[in-house]
C-alpha cells in the first residue's frame, strides 16, 4: 500500500511537476470559485476558458511563440473580451442572456479550434492538449504561469478580501459606501482568465470549470461563513487532486478527467449526507413536536 | 523559436492556393461521402433548429450544453460493452447519459437552496470527465485505438455512411415532426406555465417529453456537429431567427432553414481543407448567420434599432 503510494514519485520527476500542477490549479482554482459561486457567475468562467483558447492561439500568432507574459497577456485580454461581449450581446432586448453567453463562446471556441489545427506548431498546445489536458507532461512554461496565478490569488484576495466580500453579497451597500465594484469585478474576471490559461495543461479546457464550481458547491453545503468556505475549498481541491493523480497514474487513465470526477464524486457524498442529515433532523423536529402536543 | 509575423504563419497553415480548385470540386457533387456529410449535417441541424427555439425562449439554452457534453461518456460505454463502432449502438448509448444528465440538472436546479449556474456546470463537467477518463481505457483497447476521441469531440460529417444517414435523417424527421404534432401545448408551456396547466396540459409529462426530444436532438447533431459545440446548433439558429420574427411558427421555420444552411456551408468549408474538422465549421457559420442579421435585421437589427432611435414614431 505504501509502496504504491511512493512507487511513481521515483519514476522520474513528472510525478512531483504533475501533482505540483494540478494542486496549484485546484487551489487556485477553489479560491476563485468561492466568488464566482456566490456571483452567481460560474458560467462565465466556463465561457472565458473556452474563448481563452482563441485568445491563446491570437497571442501565440502575435508573438510569434508562447512563453508565460504572452500566455498572461493574452488571458487576461480574451477575458475581458469575452465578458465585455457577452454583457454587450446579453442587453440586446432580443437576445436571452444565457444565450448570449452560449453564442458568444461556442462561436469564438470554434473560431480557436479552426486556428489551432491549421496555424499552430507548438508541443504543448495542439487540440488533444487544450481540451483535454496533460498534466504529466506539463510544461515550464505553465508551471511558471500557474505560480503566478496562484500567487496572485493569495495576494489579492488576501488584500482585497473585505471588498471582495461586500461586493460579492451587497453590490449595492458596497458602491454606496465607496467600493470599487466594477473594479473588484474585473480583477476577479482577470485572475479567472489566468486561472484557466494556467490550468489547459492540468486539466484541459472544458474541465477548467470544474475546477472552479465542484470545491464552491460542495463547501456552499458544510460552511458557515466566508472563510470556512474558503478552507473546505481548498481542502475539497487538494483531495480531489492528490486522489485523481494516484488514480490515474495507478490505472494509467487520463489525469484531468480522474480529478474532476473526484471532486465530483466528493460533492455527490456531501450533497447525500447534508440532505440525509437535515430531513433527520426535521423528522425530529416533527416527532418531538407532535410528542409535545399529545403531552 | 520562430518569429514570422502572424499573416504568414496563417496563410502557412491554411493552404489558400487551394481553395478554388477544391471548392469548384465541392460544388460538382462528384462524391457519394460529400452529398451524404451536406444532407446529413443540413437535416441534423434543422432538426436541432426547431428544438432550440423552445430551449432559447424558456431560458433553458445551457442545459442543451450539459446535454451535449454529457454524451460523451455514454458514447464510450457503448464502446465498452459492445466493442464495435456501430453507430446506433454508440447514439443509444449517448441518449441515455444525455437525457440522464439533463434529468439530474434539472433535479439539482430544483433544490431550494441550489444555484442552477453551478448545477449546469457541475453535471456538464462531471460527466464529461468520466467520458474523458472511459475514453481512456477505450484508446487502449486493440480495436479503439481508431476510434479517436477528436471525432467524437468535434464531428465527422464525411464519414457518414449511407445506412447513417439514413438513421440520422428519419429520428430528425421524427423529432421535426413530434414538434408540430404537440406544437400548440409547447407553446402554451413555453409562454405561459400556469394557463396551460389550467388548458389541461399535463406540464410535467410534456417536460420530460421535452428533454428527451432535445436529448434525441443533441445526440442525431453528434456525428456531425461534435459533443463541445453541439450546444450552438442549439442555440446560435433559434436566437438568429429571434432577431427577424416575433412569431413563433415563422421563428420556428426560419430557425430550421438558417441551421440547415449552416449544416451545408459549414460541411462546405470544412471540405477546403485537410485540417478542418466539420462541426467547428458549421458553428461558425451560424455564428456568422446570427452577427450579420443582428447587424442588418429590419425588425431588430442594430441599424433599424440605432434608426429608430434617431426618428421617433408618432402613432
Amino acid at each position: 500500500m505504501i509502496d504504491a503510494l511512493i512507487d511513481p514519485w521515483t519514476w522520474g520527476n513528472w510525478m512531483a511537476r504533475g501533482m505540483l500542477g494540478a494542486w496549484l490549479m485546484g487551489v487556485t482554482a477553489a479560491i476563485l470559485g468561492v466568488f464566482l459561486y456566490f456571483r452567481r457567475l460560474s458560467l462565465l468562467a466556463d465561457a472565458i476558458s473556452h474563448v481563452a483558447l482563441l485568445g491563446l492561439v491570437i497571442g501565440y500568432l502575435i508573438a510569434g511563440s508562447l512563453d508565460p507574459l504572452v500566455m498572461l497577456v493574452s488571458a487576461m485580454a480574451s477575458g475581458l473580451a469575452a465578458s465585455f461581449l457577452i454583457g454587450a450581446l446579453s442587453a440586446h432586448p432580443q437576445v436571452r442572456s444565457d444565450a448570449a453567453m452560449g453564442i458568444v463562446f461556442t462561436g469564438l471556441f470554434a473560431l480557436g479550434v479552426v486556428l489551432l489545427s491549421t496555424s499552430v506548431e507548438d508541443v504543448h498546445l495542439d487540440t488533444q492538449h487544450a481540451l483535454l489536458g496533460d498534466v504529466l507532461g506539463i510544461s515550464d512554461r505553465s508551471l511558471i504561469l500557474l505560480g503566478i496565478a496562484a500567487g496572485a490569488t493569495l495576494l489579492l484576495v488576501g488584500v482585497f478580501r473585505r471588498w471582495l466580500v461586500i461586493s460579492t453579497f451587497d453590490p449595492v451597500h458596497a458602491a454606496v459606501i465607496g467600493v470599487p465594484v466594477l473594479a473588484i469585478h474585473y480583477m476577479l474576471i482577470s485572475l479567472v482568465s489566468v486561472a484557466a490559461v494556467a490550468g489547459f495543461e492540468a486539466v484541459g479546457a472544458i474541465l477548467v470549470i470544474a475546477m472552479f464550481v465542484t470545491p464552491a458547491a460542495t463547501a456552499h453545503r458544510l460552511a458557515r461563513s466566508v472563510s470556512s468556505m474558503l478552507l473546505i475549498a481548498v481542502i475539497h481541491a487538494t483531495l480531489s487532486a492528490v486522489v485523481g493523480m494516484y488514480v490515474a497514474v495507478w490505472l494509467e487513465l487520463n489525469p484531468g478527467g480522474c480529478i474532476v470526477v473526484t471532486g465530483v464524486i466528493i460533492y455527490a457524498i456531501v450533497l447525500a449526507w447534508t440532505a440525509w442529515a437535515s430531513h433527520r433532523s426535521q423528522l425530529k423536529q416533527s416527532t418531538s413536536a407532535t410528542l409535545q402536543a399529545r403531552q | 523559436m520562430h518569429t514570422l509575423p502572424a499573416s504568414t504563419l496563417i496563410a502557412k497553415g491554411m493552404q489558400t492556393h487551394l481553395w478554388g480548385a477544391r471548392a469548384a470540386e465541392f460544388f460538382r457533387f462528384e462524391y457519394d461521402f460529400v452529398i451524404r456529410a451536406v444532407i446529413a449535417s443540413a437535416v441534423v441541424a434543422a432538426c436541432c433548429g426547431v428544438i432550440g427555439v423552445f430551449l432559447v425562449l424558456r431560458r433553458m439554452s445551457l442545459l442543451g450544453d450539459a446535454t451535449g457534453h454529457a454524451t460523451l461518456p455514454g458514447v464510450a460505454i457503448a464502446f465498452l460493452i459492445t466493442g464495435s463502432k456501430s453507430l446506433t449502438g454508440l447514439l443509444l448509448g449517448a441518449l441515455g447519459t444525455a437525457i440522464l444528465a439533463a434529468l439530474t440538472t434539472a433535479w439539482l436546479s430544483r433544490r431550494r437552496d441550489s444555484r442552477p449556474d453551478a448545477s449546469v456546470a457541475i453535471v456538464l463537467a462531471g460527466f464529461f470527465a468520466l467520458g474523458v477518463v472511459l475514453f481512456s481505457i477505450v484508446q487502449r483497447s486493440a480495436t479503439g485505438a481508431q476510434a479517436g476521441v477528436n471525432h467524437f469531440l468535434f464531428g465527422n460529417a464525411t464519414g457518414i455512411t449511407t445506412p447513417q444517414l439514413w438513421l440520422l435523417a428519419i429520428t430528425s424527421l421524427v423529432v421535426m415532426m413530434f414538434v408540430a404534432l404537440f406544437y400548440r401545448p409547447l407553446a402554451l408551456r413555453t409562454f405561459d406555465q400556469a394557463f396551460a396547466q389550467s388548458a389541461g396540459v399535463r406540464t410535467g409529462l410534456l417536460d420530460l417529453f421535452f428533454i428527451i426530444l432535445i436529448a434525441v436532438a443533441v445526440v442525431v447533431a453528434l456525428e456531425c456537429v461534435g459533443v463541445i459545440l453541439v450546444s450552438a446548433m442549439l442555440i446560435t439558429p433559434a436566437s438568429a431567427a429571434l432577431l427577424v420574427s416575433n412569431r413563433l411558427n415563422r421563428v420556428c421555420l426560419l430557425s430550421a432553414l438558417f441551421g440547415a444552411a449552416s449544416g451545408f456551408f459549414g460541411v462546405f468549408l470544412s471540405y477546403l481543407q485537410e485540417g478542418f474538422s466539420s462541426g467547428p465549421m458549421i458553428v461558425l457559420v451560424a455564428t456568422f448567420i446570427f452577427v450579420v442579421l443582428l447587424v442588418i435585421s429590419p425588425r431588430h437589427g442594430i441599424i433599424a434599432r440605432a434608426l429608430a432611435r434617431r426618428k421617433p414614431v408618432h402613432s
